[in-house]
């Protein structure tokens, strides 16, 4: 019983081999059938534009000409620009005040939004701190314009009826500062609430249950454990949040166009102005790629430090 | 059919090729819809207002049943944004055939993508006689460069004082005479001061090309940028204005000019007006919110043109709740206008097509159905009368089209390069008028700089 002929033994071994060659490539071509379309949309709408942008940087192009060959002149120039230097100066300024005010707000209402009350009036906030974010940050930031108007401006109309004096807020460049990180904090915290909101929902009660027993108080609840459980998600929240504050855009454009002098002007302004102003598309390009490279390496930088204060656990 | 990792990069990689290979023939022109056999005119505005345009489209079909139009309205904040995103459509391979170009463009599309008239203003020039006797020649000149003609205006505004009529009677003070200066221009700011204290500013502008700083510039015979006449032009001039004092081939602003004494001088005074709260410290923008302010009385004077007629109306002011007045005289009263027409692109296949389009648009006819209510002021001088002002004011309506025959009346400047320098006035403007006579002199010094890399002539 325990011998076979050859023949029957055989076709056996072989077949397994071939079936499972062929569900490999089944599989394979699968894969490749359902990353196909990301893979394509990705190629055709990032990677190439992306391999064009740095291609064109060397180049100088004015949109109605060819295109020249300018070799690092474009990034030579953008170096020595101080209006691009100080967008890029006023850009990283910006992101730091602006991440971190959106994370201490957005931790600080989902916390308070996690704490007990009726289910409704939790539903009401969620969509009332999210709500900002659905709104066009052009019809935002003209609403905001007329808010802020130094002689007719609703702000400093209240200001004025409590005796306080008005305020330049968009035409001093402290003033327009703010309202711009007013305006981007107000509109974008909304998405790093909810992203904490997620975070919180996920961390154990029993860690809660358990410090309640050996009498720990709400700080230190707070401190050594929503904290620290809620890591992932901060550094989540911290990535995107500078992502997207690196590429400012519609606040400054619309509320102040830069100003006053280049006091809210931001790399991609600089890159708009230098393309649709200027027309010099090549130097627009070398802003991009240089605030690409600053995407990436703070970016970087934040996993980085993420290694040590980040816990998964 | 196996199809494995190194098959489909193949197969990728041919896709980027046959891509590559075919961009120069894959333009925004080949996408469905786009490129259609119709003469392509890009407006500034909402789709409502090419609906609006409707009836000229409607008028020029009944004229021109072979040619037929479509509109492609562009919104955008300002006359830049819109030369922006023309571009852009450039870029994409499908530029309009034909762009409503205001002054802020006209020499951006005459140096680098308009085609010029010429040959066309001279093959109809019997047919084009009568539109030239009825408008300005101010306004032709503004749309030369360098001896060629690139647009024909339909409509222009000049920047004017308007005023309360009611605040400034309240003031004691009547209508200022036509050739006012700069001293009673601040006497009445202060009178109007001294008597509305509360919530009110005696002279509000906005910081932009027209209608900000440029006026009182001009007024002070000075510019922010260097100016020139170019030579040429005589073709049409000895033909269509004979008999006239001399006009040019166009204006040219060379140079950038924030440093000149006079320039200095004249935003130290704005300064000051600004210093004693006599007239609002602008940020960028336009002049729609205006409206209610001014209508509310809150706003003695302001510069706008002909196109405040209706708003003024439509905010619910009475023919004789404003009036209108010349920009006053500094060391000249020189007045400053800005004026819209229609530009044919070079790399238009239609440009005959586009000729008899503009031809009907300058035609009293087009211009009527264009310009039916005073939200603009119209470039033919027959248009611009008692009728036409008859439900919105103000009374000197005559103002608006005298401005450009009785007065040193220039275009606002606007080199090719007019989006950098446009620019590089918004964004230095606020720190020139705030703070010291010092802080004014350092913003200059950082607006000739910018002039200065805008116009090319640094890096």
């Amino acid at each position: 019983m325990t011998t076979a002929t050859p023949s029957t033994a055989t076709p056996a071994v072989h077949s397994a081999p071939v079936a499972r060659d062929q569900e490999r490539r089944a599989t394979r071509l699968m894969t490749w059938l359902f990353l196909a379309p990301t893979v394509i949309g990705l190629g055709l709408f990032l990677l190439i534009p992306i391999i064009g942008s740095v291609v064109l940087s060397f180049f100088s192009w004015d949109i109605i000409s060819a295109p020249k060959f300018d070799g690092f002149a474009n990034y030579a120039a953008i170096g020595s620009d101080p209006t691009v230097r100080r967008a890029f100066v006023n850009t990283f300024a910006f992101v730091v005040i602006v991440v971190v005010l959106q994370l201490v707000v957005s931790l600080f209402l989902a916390v308070l939004v996690q704490t007990k009350m009726p289910d409704w009036l939790r539903t009401f906030f969620r969509s009332a701190f999210f709500f900002p974010l659905i709104l066009s940050a052009a019809s935002v930031s003209l609403i905001m314009s007329y808010l802020f108007n130094a002689d007719f401006g609703l702000v400093n109309e209240v200001l004025t009826a409590v005796g306080l004096p008005k305020v330049g807020w968009l035409t001093t460049g402290n003033g327009a500062v703010v309202v711009v990180i007013l305006v981007y904090v107000w509109q974008n915290f909304g998405f790093t609430f909810l992203l904490f909101l997620g975070g919180l929902s996920a961390i154990p009660t029993e860690l809660y249950e358990a410090s309640s027993i050996d009498g720990v108080n709400a700080w230190q609840r707070f401190r050594h454990i929503t904290l620290p459980m809620l890591s992932p998600t901060t550094l989540v929240a911290s990535v995107m949040a500078t992502i997207s504050a690196l590429q400012i855009f519609d606040q400054p454009y619309v509320l102040t166009r830069g100003g006053p002098g280049d006091s809210t002007r931001t790399a991609v302004m600089m890159i708009y102005e230098s393309a649709f102003q200027d027309l010099a598309f090549g130097r627009a390009f070398a802003i991009g790629v240089v605030l690409t490279l600053c995407i990436m390496a703070v970016t970087g930088l934040q996993f980085l430090i993420s290694r040590r204060s980040v816990h998964y656990q | 059919m196996e199809l494995n990792r190194r098959a489909f990069l193949g197969l990728a990689g041919v896709a980027a090729v046959g891509t590559a290979l075919s961009a120069k023939r894959l333009v925004g022109a080949d996408i469905p819809g786009r490129g259609e056999n119709a003469l392509s005119v890009a407006i500034n505005g909402t789709a409502q207002d090419a609906a609006a345009r409707a009836g000229l489209i409607a008028a020029f079909a009944r004229r021109h049943p072979d040619i037929p139009v479509t509109f492609i309205p562009i919104q955008a904040q300002d006359w830049g944004d819109f030369f922006a995103k023309i571009l852009t459509m450039v870029a994409a391979g499908s530029p309009p055939d034909v762009v409503d170009v205001a002054t802020e463009g006209t020499q951006l599309f005459a140096a680098r993508l308009a085609h010029p008239l010429d040959d066309f203003v001279k093959r109809d020039a019997s047919e084009l006689k009568e539109f030239f006797d009825d408008v300005s020649p101010a306004l032709i000149e503004s749309f030369m460069y360098q001896g060629s003609l690139f647009q024909m205006p339909f409509n222009f505004n000049a920047a004017n004082m308007y005023y309360n009529t009611t605040v400034v009677n309240a003031a004691g003070l009547g209508r200022p005479q036509d050739d006012w200066d700069k001293d009673t221009f601040t006497t009445y700011a202060k009178a109007l001061a001294k008597a509305r204290p509360q919530g009110f500013l005696p002279y509000f502008w906005t910081n932009r090309l027209f209608g900000g700083v440029v006026p009182w510039l001009y007024a002070n015979d000075t510019c922010f940028l260097t100016h020139e006449k170019a030579p040429g032009g005589d073709w049409l001039w000895e033909r269509f204005y004979p008999g006239q004092p001399p006009r040019s081939g166009g204006f040219l602003w060379p140079a950038p000019n924030a440093l000149d004494p006079r320039v200095v001088e004249t935003f130290d005074y704005l300064r000051e007006l600004v210093a004693e709260r006599l007239s609002s410290s602008p940020a960028q923008g336009g002049g729609n919110e205006l409206v209610a302010r001014f209508a509310q009385g809150d706003i003695g004077m302001t510069p706008a043109g002909g196109y405040w007629a209706q708003g003024l109306h439509d905010g619910g002011m009475g023919p004789d709740g404003f009036d209108v007045t010349y920009f006053p005289r500094w060391r000249t009263q020189r007045q400053s206008f800005g004026a819209e027409g229609y530009a044919v692109m070079k790399t238009s296949t239609r440009k005959d097509q586009a000729w008899e389009w503009i031809k009907f648009c300058i035609s009293s006819e087009g211009i009527k159905l264009a310009i039916p209510k005073p939200n603009t002021t119209p470039a033919r001088r027959s248009l611009v009368d008692a009728a036409f002002y008859s439900d919105t004011g103000p009374k000197h309506w005559k103002v608006f089209y005298d401005t450009l025959d009785h007065h040193d009346c220039w275009p606002i400047p606007a080199p090719p390069q007019q989006a950098g320098t446009q620019n590089a006035l918004i964004k230095n403007t606020p720190n020139a008028i705030t703070g010291s006579a010092a802080d004014t002199r350092n913003a200059l010094a950082t607006f000739q700089r910018d002039l200065e890399i805008a116009m090319g002539s640094k890096q």
